[in-house]
């Protein structure tokens, strides 16, 4: 083996893997330190960084869930309207019906289920494709919320402005940072580390065991970020910390991280994604799978349009125009395939990280609206691009082209060669 | 195995130890306090978040703000949301992130910036809302807008002027087409409007052939010209088949000009039709007879206003006094309101005297 | 000598990242003949193919190709055609929704006046049509055509192009026997009018009866290359050469232990999912007993496949009435889930279309059918899925490096392998095995028949459903015979031959 190939081994065996993850995670930082220098160093601080959280916690909560949807092969063209919709009637219910904040949003999020039964029903009872369904549900929506507020914008109940953009609380003693953050910290780092450890010792066996030194070295580099992170959100202003939208994104990533992965119904979404007529054939109920992608799609979006009422302070009638192609560009930046069966909720969120990282550079810099729609698209074209010519079969992959220019043919085990022109 | 312990002991102080340095080193956090009274430098950033740049107004509004801005030594940071409120907020947010001393708002929705607003005016940033109300936060200083109940009176006038002028007698059959439902204006200009029109609705000297005179009814989504055609054509085609239309109520300009478009494939006569913004193509329209009138709420005016106020406010003088407050839900805002012109044929060159561009239009 | 040869690959080397898929081959054609292309799955017959035909452009790979005595270098498939080498793949590439005329001058249409001139292209259509000799509308949609038919208007396609050098990459593996028939005939045809073959097959038998010279591909590499008197071919020397090893037999030994009656079905009757009142099943009753491998030999569209699907919880069909017994109790299984549940297994014919996620890996395919198994509470125990996984790599010989790579790196025969793992692991008592072989390596073939002939040992009840009566006759213990939704014969296969199956798959008449 060629030096190139031990050091791109060595990295494989680090990152576990998944290089294309990473290089969206390097893209992120990359975007990040370039921006950091345009701005003069008004990019990466703590409320620089808090705003982006905030401010996009919406786009992640939707993609979440698109990111499922697409995986199907499907889409929810009306995840926008459902968000508005949700807001418009939790505002409403409790500014004018004065039902108290947490009724108005339990209320709201029950809207959100039934919302979900319905498109879930249209698309897995009735066969009608997700597009079309879904764009029905844009229209039914969207005009329900103008027509019940009467295009009249609407306060959200105040208590929910913490779930949009609120802080967690100051304690403890003095330690330079915002304690619930250092707390948070330290619990994702603990969990982290058991993770990758716990993996370990259960992929070792009596007669083989991996390697522990990549494992020591990606949690060196983890626990780095997460440190810093912590560090980076949690010294802030006094009263800031990392923001409670963000917490709340990121025990959604975790739910359903293991979801999409661990459990049964993540497994049928990929297998109905990937071949739906062999998923039939394997005992997978598609049409169940269907309608749980598309009733938690809409539940989530309730979820987002809760957020960005108490992030607004109030319930508007166009809120939620065109989310849903927010979410949708960062599902697909995040790797995932038009025609289904690939993507995944952490990747999503990487790439919808990307465009916000992007959108909120731009803007620090001054760049004016109708520029920065260009250069987003662009970069989608561009991500998408990459992915796709890396897909490719035959081509070798940008890291490989990278390395290859030394490295000889490499010596393969007999057997790969067969991947090429299986009959 | 005993080695590998050990690494995971290792591994694990590791993980425990990153964070605490980091905090170690750290220390000073600011409290992100400020007070608003004793000025800032003169050449201090000046943030504008304008809605969007698809009317003339808030494309002339972009680059005045940034070229008197300029001049008058500040530092201008003028930026457009795209016409969506996400954008606007995080635009916003950007702003207080680049240090700006002052934050001139155009809103999108004026109720859903409370967030950001409160929390530019917590680091003591002058906060004015430029033609629309801020409404929902204690984040405002002052509003400089035209007055908009008065606009639409106007409106109402110069069409009941025009219908005398050139329908003759009553009665007239007449349409209402109201604004975007998302702008706190466009009631406004709805109410100023109709308590001109509506005693000649009562003494039927106005028909509203469809009977379409509530707001909702009226309103425009988004302000889109090609909704407002859209409507007008099929409020033609429903109750215009055998009568003819006099005049329509228009808002704007753009829905102006989308209304004689709908009359004129309908085979209906040119209606007498306001309008709002002295838009080019309006002011071509008017020349040419088409538009019967607009309302120019000239935006050197509202600008110029503007920068008056940071002007006052960067010495660390008092705010002129208002024309007048209003309540935004949270707080009483002091309102600098300017009135608007009624722009017709008649006095159209005299109103654009000093605007070379505009005056190139008439020829 | 030269003047003879149409085509010489001269030293081709053609490397993928990490994989040399072909290794300084070498091979020449003669002009008019038929050239036979045999080698293993992953050999490299298709890439040297690609190469040939532009796919690969000149440039990405190594060495010289002399077509009509000249060097070429082809940059696309649209320069290779144009030299008249046209290439018609497995899958063939016709647009369903088109008529024939339309896809026989797709990208190729006669023009006048700046607009396509339908009335020459039917014309022409139909001659060409007629060359292949098949004599139907061409204004038809492909929709409305067997695959047998399809082939042909493929080489009508080739035809139009005027093709000097026809590849086909395993022509007949999708068609019965009376298509394959037909379609070597056209081939004869022809060759007569001139027209130079490659074929790429995997079906000695055809080989044996048409090439005129055999090139033997192995790991990349050529291992032989002669020419052929057609019908006196030695088909041991050809698998000597493809597998590297010598077998003397294609079926491996095998002594049944057969037990009682597990699987018993009665009087099943199966409609059309599509057309109201056509049964596809008319009222038959078999059993398989435990340890013992049942063939089921039919045409395709006999009604073999429909049969096996509606047994598997009603996957294929409306079911209208009769009994399914497994091991002497009753099973309802209405959905696919409770027909796994109940022990049955169902191996699907198209491995790509139906039997495999190809986006998916080896690891979560072959747990996909018992995913409880390596339930731990709600969460999948990924630990417990490897353990699995590598338990059946290593029971299946299945070549991969990691079970956690994708089932699309595999060859066919690994991934056949994969989708039998995936049918094992929820330890059914019943396997129904559609196709098991269809598109696999002569090797790998044997090894699967090893694989089913353990299950039988193991006791359980294993129906094998293959168009190759060879086949079923080297592997199975007791054949039943289908023909248009009837069972039309049952006898032990030590009692049958190929003649007498031949009659009972294609008369409706029941054995008295």
């Amino acid at each position: 083996m060629s030096k190139e190939n031990g050091i791109k081994g060595g990295l494989k065996q680090v990152l576990g893997g998944d290089l294309r993850q990473f290089v969206m995670v390097g893209a992120v930082i990359v975007a990040l330190i370039i921006f950091q220098i345009l701005n003069n160093g008004r990019m990466i601080t703590s409320s620089n960084f808090q705003n982006i959280i905030s401010g996009n916690a919406y786009v992640f909560t939707l993609s979440i869930g698109m990111v499922m949807v697409i995986i199907l092969g499907q889409i929810d063209l009306s995840v926008g309207s459902v968000a508005g919709f949700v807001g418009m009637t939790v505002a409403i219910t409790a500014s004018e019906y004065g039902w108290p904040w947490w009724v108005a949003t339990l209320g709201g999020l029950g809207i959100g289920a039934l919302i979900g039964a319905w498109q879930g029903f249209w698309l897995s009872k009735m066969g009608i494709p997700g597009f079309i369904s879904t764009l029905a549900g844009m229209m039914i929506f969207r005009g329900g919320v103008i027509w019940m507020s009467h295009s009249i914008s609407r306060p959200a109940p105040e208590e929910l402005s913490w779930f949009g953009a609120g802080s967690l609380p100051e304690w403890g003693p003095n330690t330079g940072l915002n304690n619930s953050t250092l707390l948070l910290g330290v619990i994702a780092i603990a969990a982290v580390v058991f993770m990758q450890l716990r993996k370990w010792k259960r992929l070792a066996t009596a007669e083989s065991k991996p390697p522990l030194w990549p494992v020591i070295v990606r949690l060196v580099v983890i626990v780095g970020v997460i440190g810093y992170l912590t560090y980076l959100f949690g010294s802030g202003n006094i009263g800031t910390s990392f923001p409670v939208p963000g917490l709340i994104v990121g025990f959604l990533v975790v739910i359903y991280h293991i979801i999409t992965q661990h459990t049964r119904f993540g497994r049928h979404i990929y297998a109905v994604g990937g071949n739906k007529a062999a998923a039939a054939l394997t005992g997978v109920n598609v049409s169940r799978t269907y309608f749980l992608a598309m009733f938690n799609m809409s539940i989530l979006a309730a979820v987002a349009g809760i957020m960005f009422i108490g992030r607004s302070t109030a319930a508007g009638p166009s809120d939620g125009n065109s989310w849903e192609l927010d979410a949708i560009a960062a599902v697909f930046i995040g790797g995932a395939a038009v025609s289904g069966g690939i993507g995944t909720v952490v990747a999503t969120i990487v790439g919808g990280l990307f465009m916000a990282v992007l959108n909120n550079g731009l803007m620090l810099y001054g760049v004016s609206a109708d520029q920065t729609q260009v250069i987003k698209g662009l970069v989608l074209l561009a991500a998408v691009a990459v992915d796709v010519l890396n897909k490719q079969q035959g081509r070798p992959s940008i890291f490989s082209r990278l390395s290859r220019k030394k490295a000889a043919p490499a010596e393969i085990p007999q057997e790969q060669i067969a991947t090429e022109s299986a009959a | 195995m005993k080695n590998n312990k050990r690494i995971i002991a290792v591994a694990a102080a590791f993980a425990l130890a990153v964070p605490l340095a980091l905090t170690g080193c750290s220390g000073d956090r600011g409290s992100g306090g400020g007070d608003t009274g004793s000025g800032f430098p003169a050449d201090a950033t000046v943030g504008v978040a304008l809605p969007w740049l698809g009317t003339q107004n808030w494309a002339e509004a972009n680059d005045m703000f940034a070229e008197q801005l300029a001049e008058a030594g500040f530092k201008p940071l003028v930026q457009q949301a795209d016409n969506k409120v996400p954008q606007q907020q995080s635009q916003i947010e950007a702003m207080i992130e680049q240090g700006a001393s002052v934050i001139v708002v155009g809103p999108v929705d004026g109720s859903q910036l409370g967030t950001q607003l409160e929390k530019a005016k917590e680091k003591g940033i002058l906060i004015i809302g430029y033609d629309r109300l801020l409404e929902n936060t204690t984040g405002v200083d002052a509003v400089v807008q035209y007055g908009s109940i008065r606009t639409g009176e106007l409106q109402g006038q110069s069409l009941l002027e025009g219908l005398k002028e050139l329908k003759g007698d009553g009665p007239y059959n007449i349409e209402l087409f109201a604004g975007g439902p998302a702008d706190p204006n466009a009631p406004n200009f709805f109410t100023g409007a109709m308590s001109v029109l509506q005693p000649k609705i009562d003494d039927g000297t106005l028909v509203v052939v469809s009977g379409q005179t509530t707001f909702e009814q009226a309103a425009t989504l988004d302000w889109d010209n090609s909704k407002a055609q859209a409507r007008m054509d099929t409020l033609l085609s429903g109750f215009y088949s055998d009568k003819q239309i006099d005049g329509v109520l228009s808002p704007n300009d753009g829905i102006a000009r989308a209304i004689l478009t709908a009359c004129a494939q309908a085979g209906q006569d040119q209606p007498v039709v306001d309008g709002l913004d002295a838009e080019n193509e309006s002011i071509v329209s008017i020349w040419e007879g088409h538009q019967y009138s607009t309302t120019a709420k000239p935006t050197d005016k509202l600008v110029a206003k503007t920068i008056e106020l940071i002007q006052a406010a960067q010495k660390g003088e008092a705010l002129p006094e208002p024309t007048s407050s209003t309540n935004n839900g949270k707080i009483d805002v002091p309102l600098y309101e300017l009135d608007p012109v009624i722009v017709t044929k008649a006095n159209i060159k005299e109103v654009f005297a000093d605007d070379p561009s505009r005056l190139e239009l008439l020829k | 000598m030269e003047q003879d040869s149409i085509l010489q690959m001269q030293h081709i080397t053609k490397t993928f990242p990490g994989v040399r898929a072909l290794d300084d081959v070498t091979m020449t054609v003669k002009r008019g003949d038929i050239h036979a292309i045999c080698g293993e799955n992953g050999a490299g017959k298709s890439t040297l193919m690609k190469v040939l035909s532009g796919v690969h452009p000149f440039g990405s790979y190594e060495g010289r190709i002399l077509y009509q005595g000249e060097e070429v270098t082809f940059a696309n498939i649209r320069a290779s055609e144009e030299a008249g080498i046209v290439i018609i793949h497995q899958e063939l590439a016709l647009i369903p929704e088109l008529s024939i005329t339309e896809n026989i001058f797709l990208g190729n249409e006669p023009m006048k006046g700046g607009l396509i001139d339908w009335h020459t292209a039917r014309k022409r259509a139909i001659e060409l049509l007629a060359r292949v000799g098949i004599d139907i509308d061409p204004s038809i949609q492909i929709k409305n055509l067997g695959v047998g038919q399809q082939q042909l208007v493929e080489i009508s396609k080739a035809l139009s192009k005027d093709v000097k050098l026809l590849i086909l990459d395993e022509p007949t593996s999708a068609l019965n026997e009376s298509d394959s028939e037909n379609l070597l005939e056209i081939l004869r045809g022809l060759q007569a009018r001139g027209i130079t073959c490659i074929m790429i097959s995997h079906k000695l038998a055809e080989i044996a009866k048409i090439a005129d010279a055999i090139t033997v591909i192995r790991d990349g590499k050529t291992v032989e290359s002669y020419p052929v008197v057609a019908g006196q071919v030695d088909e041991d020397r050809i698998i000597r050469a493809m597998v590297g090893r010598s077998l003397d037999q294609r079926y491996p030994e095998h002594t049944s232990n057969i037990g009682e009656v597990v699987l018993e079905v009665h009087d099943w009757r199966v409609e059309h999912p599509a057309i109201p009142g056509r049964l596809v099943c008319k009222d038959e009753s078999f059993y398989v007993r435990a340890g013992e491998i049942v063939g089921f030999a039919g045409l395709m569209g006999a009604g073999r496949t429909e049969l096996a699907r509606s047994l598997f919880g009603h996957s294929y069909g409306i079911f209208q009435s009769g009994r399914l017994s497994i091991g002497g109790k009753d099973v309802k299984a209405q959905n696919v889930e409770a027909a796994i549940q109940a022990g049955l297994s169902y191996l699907p014919e198209d491995r790509k279309v139906l039997g495999l996620n190809l986006l998916d890996t080896v690891k979560r395919t072959i747990v996909s059918a018992n995913e409880k198994a390596i339930l731990r509470g709600p969460l999948l125990d990924s630990a417990k899925e490897v353990q699995v996984a590598e338990q059946y790599r290593k029971l299946l010989n299945i070549k991969t490096p990691d079970v956690g790579v994708g089932v699309n790196t595999l060859s066919g025969g690994n991934q056949q392998k994969v989708v039998l793992a995936k049918w094992m692991y929820p330890d059914p008592q019943v396997l129904l095995l559609d196709e098991p072989t269809r598109g696999i390596d002569v090797g790998a073939k044997y090894e699967i028949y090893k694989l089913i002939q353990q299950l039988a040992d193991e006791g359980k009840a294993v129906v094998v459903i293959s168009s190759e009566l060879p086949e079923l006759l080297g592997i199975t213990d007791r054949i039943y015979t289908i023909c248009e939704g009837r069972i039309t014969g049952e006898m032990a296969t030590k009692d049958a031959d190929q003649e007498t199956l031949m009659r009972l798959m294609t008369t409706t008449e029941a054995m008295a």
